[in-house]
């Protein structure tokens, strides 16, 4: 396969995934129980925006439909999209900055910290909402903060962060914090069902809230790390060579491990321990545009972003009234399609 | 012009030093080899040059400017790096990873300008890489990824390139490839090169200046032949080795010879032998194996066995080049003889220049001492003195010398030598 895109070619994949991203919007925001046209999606959001909305024709929309589409459906779908943008993004950075296949946004024990928190907060029945979160996002958060910075910390020897060491260290963090967690969810097994459905991730009922909170810190955040892209492509030709090319090693690994688990652990808190993308989106992304991470990153945000919506509509619709959790979809549908797509590129090769 | 100096450095990891006492130099435009056997400090030295160990004691300066006060992209700018080995996994294309070498000169966010193009692509056209550019670099031969490798180097636009073994894990022809692409670029370009090779003999070929370390210590330093000599490597490397001139490299040639751990066998008997013109080179290196106690002798200076005997430092007897064995040397011969159990006669060419040992060993037989003629080829004649010599082997054999047909033959007699 040949990766060579040059200046232009990459400003036209960022634009044709962008627009592709937002007619699914439309079209995913339409699917459902309600008679929905996927142009109304565009004239609710058209409408919202002043000046441009004295020239949209609202006519047509109920009210119902309006409020189907602006109080449930849109915020449902941003949300989908930060979240399938961060764990690609997260998981692309963790790839390149591990030099691991394996590795995805929950290595570094985000999702056995999250899970942990959101945990306690459930069993201590403890109801406290502030700025429109919920305390299991909090605890989920904190959790989440907690684990890493434990696994980080044994990770460093030296003031240098050993690879391996953190790795092991993540597994390890990892299944004592869901040991605790399993032994809670034992003890007070009347809550088992609510502790397992928030680990199996949803998007469902959140309103604009996380949207409105969320979404400037994690498009900060991409930015950033689409910011060190160069400094990720460098660092996969070895910690030597390109501290000899003048990168700041130590530094570089430090920020991106941080901003790449601040990332997950934002969204993890809000919507739960949504696995696959993180893992499989960077392949995916890879296989189809290449290793150089100034263009892998921006594009697996997008590719994750879309991937995210159209498995959440699966999750929502497939039987309906039910909501599955989104994790399941995720990997279902997910799986197979990479298994598709690793044995077509061998056969390329 | 000195470029790079190093005064005094040393590095370890905690206790252990791998580095001691380091002082050198290298000039402008020089090709600059480290040797020394593994775990001397070679590459550790080649990365505290280009500061990738830090925490290195001692003074280390740079186009006149201490290391420690350059900032890393602002060295990039100056030095490049080959490491040993690079194991590159994901798929760049040769382009990609060449370009990447542009990084210490770019800002965050620039696209690479028309002047990275232009060096990137000069890297590439000086490497023979730019007929393969678009080639994944997880899917092209080693020679190939050295060559990328060192194009990405050259993207630097660096003053000096430093390289960790550059030929390892490559075959022959690919070595010298390399070699004489490194060559070409620091003739050419008036690159400074300093690298860290294993192979003695690619490096005395190619390069104006070498550094022998010995455990972190610089053994020596200076022209290929002041550092490649026999007791040199001999310190260095614990094994005896011949140094010889190339004829077709015109650069001079080591071969190993033996480790030099084995000690004196003293269950062996010891030998005088008589030997000449290469006839004795096999009985010389198989005994020495054994561990024998060995002399040699009467031998002429530049005698095709003389070299062998000295590069082992084998006790001998000499004669002037191309001269008749005098009477007195003769003698001298005789009184070392005595010294031994076994007199051993090789299949020498008797001529009337050496005809005076064959009458010594003839002399040292008749004292008693025991006298073996190792005749390896029945159908050689040895004879060049009209009859003489043949009179003295056929009187050998009459007062007991013992004829035998082969070294192995020869290791035998002296393994149940003791046992008599």
């Amino acid at each position: 396969m040949k990766h060579n895109y040059k200046k232009k070619s990459k400003l036209n994949i960022l634009i044709s995934l962008s627009v592709l991203l937002i007619i699914i919007v439309a079209i995913v925001s339409a699917i459902g129980s309600a008679n929905i046209k996927a142009l109304d999606v565009y004239r609710v959001i058209f409408s919202k925006i002043p000046i441009i909305n004295k020239y949209v024709n609202m006519e047509k929309i109920t009210d119902a439909q309006f409020a189907i589409i602006w109080n449930v459906r849109l915020p449902r779908v941003i949300l989908g999209i930060l979240v399938g943008a961060s764990l690609s993004v997260a998981g692309v950075s963790f790839q390149g900055l591990l030099k691991n296949p394996m590795a995805d946004p929950y290595i570094l024990g985000v999702s056995s910290g999250a899970a942990l928190g959101a945990t306690v907060a459930i069993i201590s029945q403890f109801e406290y909402v502030k700025y429109g979160f919920s305390s299991i996002t909090f605890a989920a958060f904190i959790g989440a903060i907690t684990a890493v910075f434990i696994v980080y910390n044994i990770g460093k020897i030296n003031n240098k962060l050993s690879t391996n060491t953190l790795l092991l260290a993540g597994v390890a963090v990892g299944q004592f914090f869901t040991a605790i967690m399993s032994f809670l969810m034992v003890v007070n097994s009347n809550d088992m069902s609510k502790i397992i459905y928030w680990t199996m991730g949803s998007l469902s009922g959140k309103g604009w809230n996380p949207v409105k909170t969320l979404s400037i810190p994690i498009l900060l955040t991409i930015v950033v790390l689409i910011y060190y892209s160069k400094e990720l492509n460098i660092l996969l030709t070895g910690d030597e060579t390109a501290k000899s090319m003048g990168v700041n090693v130590e530094r570089t690994k430090e920020i991106i491990l941080v901003l790449g688990t601040l990332l997950t652990s934002l969204v993890v808190s809000v919507s739960g321990i949504i696995g696959f993308v993180g893992l499989i989106i960077p392949h995916i992304t890879r296989i189809i545009f290449g290793p150089d991470h100034r263009i892998l990153l921006p594009c697996s945000a997008i590719v994750g972003a879309i991937f995210m919506i159209i498995t959440d509509t699966i999750s929502r619709t497939l039987i309906s009234p039910v909501e599955i959790p989104v994790g399941i979809i995720t990997a279902m549908f997910g799986g197979p399609f990479f298994i598709y797509l690793l044995r077509s590129k061998k056969k390329m090769m | 012009m000195n470029i790079i100096n190093l005064n005094n450095v040393e590095f370890g990891y905690g206790k252990l030093k791998v580095l001691r006492n380091i002082d050198l130099s290298v000039e402008e435009g020089q090709f600059l080899s480290i040797i020394g056997p593994n775990g001397a400090g070679k590459s550790t030295l080649l990365k505290v040059i280009n500061n990738i160990y830090e925490n290195y004691e001692g003074n280390i300066s740079i186009y006149g400017k201490n290391a420690k006060d350059y900032k890393r992209k602002e060295l990039a700018r100056i030095i490049s790096f080959v490491p040993q080995d690079t194991f590159l996994d994901f798929e760049f294309s040769i382009e990609e990873l060449v370009f990447m070498g542009r990084y210490p000169f770019q800002k965050r966010f620039q696209n690479d300008a028309k002047h990275d193009y232009d060096i990137s692509y000069r890297a590439m056209a000086l490497t023979n890489t730019l007929e393969i550019k678009d080639r994944l670099i997880t899917q092209i031969s080693g020679g190939e990824r050295q060559r990328a490798l060192i194009a990405k180097a050259l993207a630097q636009d660096p003053k000096i390139i430093l390289l960790d073994e550059p030929t390892s894990h490559l075959d022959i022809n690919h070595q010298i490839e390399v070699l004489e692409l490194l060559k070409e670029l620091n003739l050419k370009q008036n690159l400074t090169i300093i690298s860290v090779l294993h192979d003695l003999n690619l490096a005395s070929r190619y390069s104006d200046k070498l550094v022998l370390l010995k455990d972190g210590q610089i053994l020596k330093s200076g022209s290929v032949e002041e550092v490649l000599t026999a007791s040199n490597i001999e310190n260095a490397y614990n094994m005896r080795a011949v140094v010889e001139l190339n004829k077709f490299t015109n650069s001079l040639f080591v071969t190993p010879i033996e480790s030099k751990k084995r000690n004196k066998n003293t269950s062996l008997p010891s030998i005088h032998l008589i030997a000449g013109g290469g006839s004795g080179q096999a009985i010389i290196s198989r005994l020495l194996k054994e561990g024998v106690d060995l002399s040699v002798g009467v031998l002429n200076v530049g005698d095709s066995d003389w070299q062998l005997a000295k590069s082992l430092k084998v006790e001998m007897v000499e004669e002037k080049p191309f001269s008749a064995i005098k009477e007195e040397t003769s003698y001298e011969n005789l009184n070392l003889m005595r010294t031994k159990d076994i007199v051993v006669i090789a299949q020498v060419p008797i001529g009337h220049g050496n005809l005076l040992n064959l009458e010594m060993a003839l002399t040292a037989i008749n004292e008693g001492k025991e006298v073996i003629y190792v005749k390896e080829n029945i159908e050689k004649n040895i004879d060049y003195t009209n009859g003489i010599a043949t009179k003295i082997m056929n009187e050998l054999i009459l007062k007991g010398m013992i004829v035998l047909n082969s070294i192995e033959d020869l290791l035998n007699y002296l393994e149940n030598y003791k046992r008599k």
